[in-house]
């Protein structure tokens, strides 16, 4: 069987920085994989490249054996590979249902036509685009229903920002999550809270996830596999416990040892 | 310290109502507007604007502020403090005006600046001595200010309730010719309501317009009419339509918002009637420009993208319309066909002319999709010049008629009916209220929808529009698309309002204009639109003497909008939102960090690892 998503020697360099140099990895389907790695490791530059932001200067990402490269974000996202980013980002001004039916637009596809007209098949899509929202929403329980989905995302508390950026995601109804630092900034809580949506999202949604994350009791909880990298190369591979006890990702995050 | 805080506040203020003062001075309103009767024969409008200015400037002065981290209103004290402080100020920086203008002697100065004549030297000392007439000018300037300051120590509801009656009653003044004239077609005596030796209102009638416009507010007319009028929200039409038809509240609102609506139309219908065909003049050309504010708006003010160059949309939908329907191009050897023409009706080129204007937005679109804000309304900008000097060039003349014009163009008959849109500008009227519904509906329906939630998307954050699905290349050539064919179609009336074109219509202040109006009325928001184009289009066609300070009163307007109320006058929410936005989530953050403080101590992240 082949992978869901192979990304295969991928480079990218910012002037002298090789943020990727040929890195390579595979994820199959229903498979939580996590990347860790230093600041700087070029984990961020994976997504980036991976959903169009960036254009790889070497290598090739294929996605159910279809190559993403000189595809426009849009195309990526229809194709079924949905992200959040590192430091939320909503469209603060719509409300929180509004964001939510954002994430619906590219299963959507009604026109000007429709909209002016109001057609019978505009109303039934609107309808169903407005369920399928909520119900993102309503994967994270009671924390994005009712009355606050009329209200505007930036009135959210910072961890509910993130779960909204998550379910927004979910709402473009992905074969493949990528989520960049789920964690960041949550108290322990909602941190554990969010371990298990993450494990959820694969077990009831069948979605395969790709997650950066440097919280480690995270990483440790939701695994399949962890991805270690460091100045743009994977260094480690494996479950948790072998990539946690591997020589490289200790010398990686706490330097190298003094030797003699 | 709150006191000082606040009487700091009103010394800029008041010497600002000074300032703007000695301006109305200098332009010339102020002799210009004393044979401007209001009411009575006595209160004229060069007054109002003088005391006016001076109380403005007082209320403005006497704002609650933020001072170290609380909002403090002003007591009655302090008000009346900081008023006759800013008042004072105002007094002072007039009365050194006139001081130096008499110091130099009023000859000299007049060989400088026109507008300082003896007439207005007299009108400012009310005609008695310098000394005496300045004395008595400052304390009626003081005490207009100090009225200002107090009018903030006074509870909303009445401070409203003032505000708006004495508004109404300077409205209602100004329309002298409008409003009586609307009176005699309907067989109402008005001889109480308007003098007919000063032609503002009577006393009694000032008395009556307050009172009305008074009672109005106070029994909360406006809260219950924007209530009638608002479109059910999302949510309840989701599930409030079946859910709950039990309820009786929504019935009866929704019977309330019908006749509202019929009375509305009602209204409209017999409008040009009412006012006669100089005011329906007015009318059409308010609703040429509410096109192309509801077209612009749709560019601006749902997509984001600042098009500073929007007349070209206008020349295309005038041009277009000229020559596919017989216009001829005027020489000097009489009328001549233009090199490319036809002769069909008004009816069949229109959907030729809105087509093509929807072809050239998505072309000028498609050069800069790349470019963002500032880039984006300068190459903008430069589009707007670039039709501007295609239709009036000698090259294209043969096609367009160069710097001379168009003449001739259709009349835009509906076959079998007797109407006259060219001749009878109340015929007129009804063909431009035809496509500025039209154009609500169309603007009203793209918001609610898919498209409507893609430009928002767009507008709030281009990228990450796009890493969730948003094509934004196919947005924005959408917006430029239909933006661009809702502002042909207000080209294409004005071509027929008028008969002939000539390239001077179509400056680059069309585009200042129409950004103007949705600027003023509120970006993005439909009533605000109307409410924009009627304020800077209507009323200075309305009142004939304030033409040639229309642009003085266009740049006012602007910069009063933009420091008092960046929203716009009838805001659309998100973006009411968005002006608020930095305040609120710097409160939200400062909140959480706090909580979040509170709640837990840090735990080093990756703690295990190491071990």
């Amino acid at each position: 069987m082949t992978a869901l998503l192979e990304v295969r020697d991928l480079s990218k360099h910012f002037g002298g920085l090789y943020a990727l140099n040929e890195l390579s990895f595979a994820v199959d389907e229903h498979e939580i994989v996590s990347i860790i790695g230093p600041n700087g490791a070029g984990k961020s530059t994976v997504f980036n490249v991976m959903t169009g932001l960036y254009r790889p200067d070497g290598g090739d990402i294929v996605f159910r054996g279809e190559s993403l490269l000189n595809r426009a974000p849009s195309q990526i996202v229809r194709l079924g590979i949905a992200r959040t980013f590192q430091n939320v980002k909503l469209f603060p001004n719509m409300t929180v249902l509004e964001n939510a039916m954002v994430g619906q637009h590219c299963r959507s596809r009604s026109g000007v036509f429709g909209a002016v007209f109001r057609t019978p098949a505009q109303r039934r899509e609107e309808q169903r685009v407005r369920e399928r929202a909520v119900g993102a929403l309503g994967f994270f329980g009671s924390r994005l229903a009712g009355y606050r989905q009329d209200q505007p995302a930036f009135v959210l508390s910072y961890a509910n920002r993130r779960r909204l950026e998550m379910a927004r995601a979910l709402a473009t109804e992905p074969t493949l999550l990528l989520l960049d630092e789920p964690t960041a900034g949550m108290n322990p809580r909602e941190t554990l809270e969010l371990r298990d949506h993450i494990v959820r999202m694969r077990d009831e949604l069948g979605v395969t996830i790709l997650v950066i994350e440097h919280d480690m009791r995270v990483v440790k909880g939701v695994s399949d596999r962890v991805i270690a990298c460091d100045y743009g190369q994977k260094i480690a591979e494996g479950t948790y416990e072998h990539v946690a006890n591997d020589q490289h990702v200790i010398e990686a995050y706490l330097g190298t040892k003094a030797t003699g | 310290m709150n006191r000082s805080g606040l009487l700091a506040g009103a010394i800029p203020a008041g010497a600002i109502g000074g300032v703007a003062i000695v301006y109305l001075c200098l332009v010339g309103m102020v002799e210009k507007f004393e044979t401007l009767d209001v009411v009575g024969g006595s209160v004229t409008f060069n007054w109002i604007l003088l005391l006016g200015t001076a109380c403005m400037a007082a209320y403005v002065a006497v704002r609650p502020r933020v001072i170290g981290g609380r909002r403090v209103s002003a007591d009655r004290a302090a008000a009346l403090a900081s008023g006759a402080v800013s008042g004072l100020l105002t007094a002072a920086v007039t009365g050194a005006a006139i001081g130096l203008g008499n110091l130099i002697g009023i000859d000299a100065v007049r060989s400088v600046l026109r507008s300082v004549s003896p007439v207005l030297m007299g009108i400012l000392t009310l005609h008695m001595n310098a000394w005496v007439g300045t004395a008595l000018l400052s304390a009626l300037l003081i005490a207009a200010a100090v009225a200002g300051g107090l009018l903030r120590t006074l509870g909303s509801l009445p401070r409203r309730v003032l505000v708006i009656g004495a508004v109404a009653v300077v409205v209602m003044g100004l329309l002298q010719r409008i409003v009586p004239t609307a009176l005699d077609q309907l067989n109402v005596g008005r001889d109480w309501l308007y003098g007919r030796v000063n032609l503002g209102l009577t006393t009694l009638g000032a008395a009556v317009v307050f009172a009305v416009a008074a009672l109005a507010i106070w029994f909360g007319l406006g809260e219950r009419l924007r209530v009638v009028f608002r479109p059910p929200a999302a949510s309840e039409r989701a599930d409030g339509e079946e859910a709950h038809p039990q309820e009786a509240g929504i019935g009866s609102r929704r019977m309330g918002t019908v006749v509202a609506w019929l009375v509305v139309a009602g209204l409209l219908l017999v409008l040009p009637y009412l006012v006669g065909p100089v005011v329906s003049r007015i009318l059409g050309t308010v609703g040429i420009f509410l096109l192309l504010g509801l077209g612009l708006n749709i560019v601006v003010g749902y997509a984001g993208l600042l098009d500073l160059g929007y007349v070209a949309f206008f020349s295309v939908g005038a041009y277009f319309m000229a020559i596919l329907t017989g216009g001829q191009r005027v020489t000097f050897k009489g009328f001549q066909p233009p090199a490319f023409g036809a002769n069909l009706s008004f009816w069949v080129a229109l959907p030729i002319v809105v087509a093509a204007a929807a072809l050239i937005g998505a072309l000028i679109g498609a050069p800069v999709l790349r470019l963002r804000g500032d880039y984006l309304a300068i190459v903008t900008l430069g589009f707007g010049e670039i039709a501007r000097v295609v239709f009036g060039s000698t090259w294209a003349e043969g096609l367009f008629g160069g710097a001379p014009g168009m003449s001739a163009i259709t009349k835009a008959p509906i076959p079998g009916v007797g109407f006259q849109f060219q001749d009878d500008p109340r015929h007129f009227y009804y063909l431009a209220l035809l496509f500025c519904l039209l154009a609500m509906y169309v603007s009203w329906r793209l918001q609610d929808s898919r498209i409507g939630r893609a430009w928002n998307a767009m507008r709030e954050d281009e990228q990450v529009a796009d890493a969730m699905g948003i094509s934004t290349i196919r947005y924005k050539l959408l917006a430029f698309a239909i933006g661009g064919a809702v502002g042909s179609i207000g080209g294409a009336l004005f071509a027929v309002s008028l008969g002939s074109l000539t390239i001077k219509s179509f400056q680059i202040l069309v585009s200042i204009t129409a950004l103007a109006v949705i600027i003023l009325g509120g970006l993005g928001s439909i009533p605000g639109v109307v409410l924009g184009a009627l304020v800077l289009i209507g009323l200075p066609g309305v009142l004939s003497q304030f033409e040639e300070y229309r642009l003085l009163i266009y740049g006012g307007a602007l910069i009063a909008i933009m420091l008092l109320r960046p929203q716009g006058l009838v805001p659309n929410v998100r973006r009411m939102r968005e002006l608020r936005e930095d305040e609120r989530s710097q409160d939200q953050w400062a909140k959480d960090a706090v909580a979040e403080d509170l709640e837990n101590a840090p735990e080093p992240a990756g703690g295990e690892l190491e071990a």
